[in-house]
C-alpha cells in the first residue's frame, strides 16, 4: 500500500489527516466527538453491530456458522428449515410471527471466515435481510484462545417499507422491520445462545455441529 | 442520627473579568489547541490580585455569611475545613490564618489537600461526620482557587492552551446540625489507581521548589487528555447515580446538578449521561473558567442567587479530581440561606 500523493487528495473536502489539521487538532476533534453516553438510535439506528468472545476454536465456530441449519439451534425464532427447491436456498419459519416463511442462503468464505446469511421474509426472489458475520481468531486480537464473532445488520429500506405486503400470510401480520429497534437486544440474546452452545460442546469434547433435520438440496 | 444541613453558601470572585484576549492576544500564544474542546477558551475569568492570598479570598467570600447569619455564628464555628488549590506557602495551610481572620477558634481544623475539584463534596462529608459524631454544631468549609492569576500567567505558561481555562475564585459553605436544608446522602470514592497521573511539568527536571528558569505547568499530553476524558465521563455520572439510587430517586428528578467546571465537553457529557436539560445544570464556565475546587460552591451560590436553584430543589453537587483520583457526589434538599 503506497501513500497517495497529497495532490490526489487536495480536491476532496472533509478529510482530516495528521498532515492537516495536525495531530493536536485531530485529537481535539476526537475529544469533541467523545460523549459519555450515546442514544440507542444513534448507535443502532442505521446499523446494528454486536460482537462476542466465544471460547471455541475459530475454525470450528466458522464451520458451525456456515452450516445454515444450525440457525435452528442458536437463533431465537428461525425453525424448520428445508430445501426450497432452488439449490442453496432454504426455507423455514420465523416464529417471531405466525405463519411466516423465511428464505435463507448462506454465503461463506473460509479464508476470511465470513458467513453471510442472505434472508427474506415471504419470498425467496430477493434476499435483502443480510446478516454479516465474521469469525476472528481471538489469539490475534485478544491474545487469548477462542474466537471473536462480529455480527452486523444494515437497515435496508425494506425494513421500513415492506415491498410485497401482498405476500404476507394475513393483512395484519406485523412486518420484520417493526422490530428493528429490538435488533440489538434480540441479536445479543442469539449471540449468547451461540456462545453457550459452542462453549458447552467445546468444553465437553462433544461434536460441535449437528446433522440437519432435513435433506440437503445438492 | 443528627441531621446535618448545608445551611448556606457564599462566594467571592476577585477583580474585574479578564477577557479571553488576555491569552489569545498574547505574543507567541499557542493557537493549535485553541479549538480543543478540552481547552476551549471561556470568554471571561477572574484573576487574584498580585497581593491577594487564599486567606484573603476566603475572608471576602465569608462576608455574606456574616451578614446573613451574624458575626458570632461565623466566629463560633466548631469545624473549619479549607482547601487551597494553590497553597500560598509550603508547610503551612491557610486554615489557621483563616481562623485568625475570622476570630474563630474551631476545635476541628483541617487543611484538606486531596479531592481537588470535588473537595467541596469531600469536606461536606467530613463536616457531616464530625457534626454527627461529636459535640460540634457548626462548620465552615472553604475552597480557594488562586492559580489562574498566578501560575497560569507566568510569561511562558500564559502562551499555553491550558492557561486560558482556569479562573480564580472562592466559595464557602456553612454547615450546621439542622434539618432545614439537609444533606441527604453522599458518595465519595478515592481511586488510588489514578493517583499520580496528573503531573506538573518542569522542563529542566528540577524539583518545583528548586531554583531554575523553567516555569511550572500542568503536564498534559494528548494521551493523558484522552484517558482523563474517559474517566471523567464515567466517574461523575457514576457517583451521581449511586447517590440517586440510594435515595430512590431517578437522576431525572435532580432539580439542579452542580458540578466542577473543567470544560464544556465534560459539562455536556455529564448532562447527557444523566439526561438533564441544560437549565438544570447551572454552570459558571463562560464567566469564571475552570474554578477547580471552588467551582462547586461558587456555581451553587450563583445558581441560588439567580434563582436557578429553587427552595426545595434536590441539589446534587458532584465532581472529580485531578486525573480521576477522586470522585464525589452529595445530595441536598435545598432550603438554604437566604430566607
Amino acid at each position: 500500500m503506497s501513500e497517495q500523493p497529497s495532490s490526489a487528495l487536495a480536491d476532496i473536502p472533509g478529510l482530516l489527516r495528521i498532515e492537516d489539521p495536525g495531530r493536536e487538532a485531530l485529537t481535539a476533534h476526537c475529544v469533541e466527538l467523545t460523549h459519555a453516553v450515546y442514544p440507542h438510535d444513534q448507535v443502532y439506528g442505521r446499523y446494528c453491530t454486536i460482537h462476542e468472545h466465544i471460547d471455541c476454536p475459530p475454525e470450528q465456530v466458522y464451520d458451525y456458522l456456515r452450516q445454515g441449519h444450525h440457525l435452528e439451534e442458536w437463533t431465537c425464532s428461525l425453525r424448520d428449515f428445508a430445501p426450497s427447491g432452488t439449490p442453496g436456498l432454504w426455507v423455514g419459519r420465523d416464529r417471531l410471527e405466525d405463519d411466516t416463511e423465511i428464505y435463507c442462503r448462506v454465503s461463506a468464505n473460509p479464508e476470511a471466515m465470513t458467513v453471510d446469511y442472505h434472508c427474506s421474509w415471504d419470498q425467496g426472489e430477493k434476499l435483502w435481510m443480510i446478516y454479516l458475520m465474521r469469525v476472528v481468531p481471538a489469539s490475534l486480537v485478544l491474545d487469548r484462545p477462542g474466537s471473536v464473532v462480529t455480527w452486523t445488520n444494515c437497515r435496508h429500506p425494506y425494513y421500513d417499507d415492506n415491498p410485497h405486503p401482498g405476500l404476507a400470510p394475513r393483512p395484519d401480520r406485523p412486518w420484520v422491520g417493526d422490530y428493528w429497534d429490538l435488533f440489538y437486544a434480540g441479536h445479543t440474546v442469539e449471540m449468547n445462545n451461540l456462545k453457550a452452545i459452542l462453549e458447552h460442546r467445546h468444553r465437553n469434547g462433544l461434536p460441535i455441529g449437528v446433522p440437519p433435520a432435513r435433506a440437503v438440496t445438492r | 442520627m443528627t441531621t446535618v444541613s448545608l445551611t448556606d453558601v457564599a462566594s467571592y470572585l476577585p477583580g474585574e473579568p479578564v477577557p479571553a484576549e488576555f491569552y489569545t492576544g498574547y505574543p507567541g500564544a499557542e493557537d493549535k489547541l485553541r479549538d480543543s474542546p478540552m481547552f476551549k477558551v471561556p470568554p471571561a475569568r477572574h484573576h487574584v490580585a498580585p497581593d491577594e492570598s487564599n486567606a484573603d479570598m476566603i475572608e471576602r467570600a465569608v462576608q455574606p455569611l456574616v451578614e446573613r447569619h451574624g458575626r458570632d455564628a461565623v466566629r463560633g464555628v466548631d469545624v473549619l475545613l479549607v482547601h487551597s488549590q494553590l497553597p500560598d506557602l509550603p508547610f503551612v495551610g491557610a486554615g489557621t490564618e483563616v481562623a485568625r481572620r475570622l476570630g474563630a477558634n474551631p476545635e476541628w481544623l483541617v487543611d484538606v489537600a486531596n479531592a481537588g475539584c470535588a473537595s467541596f463534596v469531600y469536606m461536606l462529608k467530613l463536616a457531616r461526620q464530625i457534626l454527627t459524631t461529636t459535640d460540634a454544631r457548626t462548620a465552615l468549609i472553604c475552597n480557594a482557587q488562586s492559580a489562574a492569576g498566578q501560575w497560569f500567567t507566568q510569561s511562558e505558561v500564559r502562551r499555553l492552551a491550558q492557561a486560558a481555562i482556569p479562573g480564580d475564585g472562592c466559595g464557602v459553605g456553612y454547615v450546621t446540625t439542622s434539618a432545614k436544608s439537609p444533606v441527604l446522602d453522599l458518595e465519595t470514592r478515592h481511586l488510588g489507581q489514578y493517583a499520580g497521573d496528573m503531573t506538573v511539568a518542569v522542563d529542566d527536571g528540577r524539583k518545583y521548589w528548586e531554583p531554575g528558569t523553567s516555569q511550572l505547568r500542568i503536564g498534559f499530553t494528548d494521551a493523558s487528555v484522552a484517558k482523563v476524558l474517559a474517566r471523567g465521563n464515567r466517574l461523575v455520572p457514576e457517583v451521581v447515580s449511586a447517590v440517586c439510587e440510594r435515595l430512590g430517586v431517578p437522576p431525572g428528578d435532580i432539580g439542579a446538578l452542580v458540578t466542577n467546571q473543567p470544560n464544556r465537553t465534560f459539562l455536556r457529557n455529564w448532562r447527557e449521561a444523566l439526561q438533564l436539560p441544560a437549565e438544570r445544570h447551572p454552570d459558571t464556565f463562560d464567566r469564571c473558567g475552570n474554578l477547580f475546587g471552588a467551582a462547586i460552591p461558587v456555581t451553587l451560590d450563583h445558581a441560588v442567587r439567580s434563582g436557578q436553584v429553587a427552595d426545595g430543589d434536590l441539589v446534587v453537587l458532584a465532581g472529580f479530581a485531578h486525573a480521576g483520583d477522586f470522585a464525589g457526589a452529595a445530595a441536598v434538599r435545598w432550603h438554604g440561606g437566604r430566607g
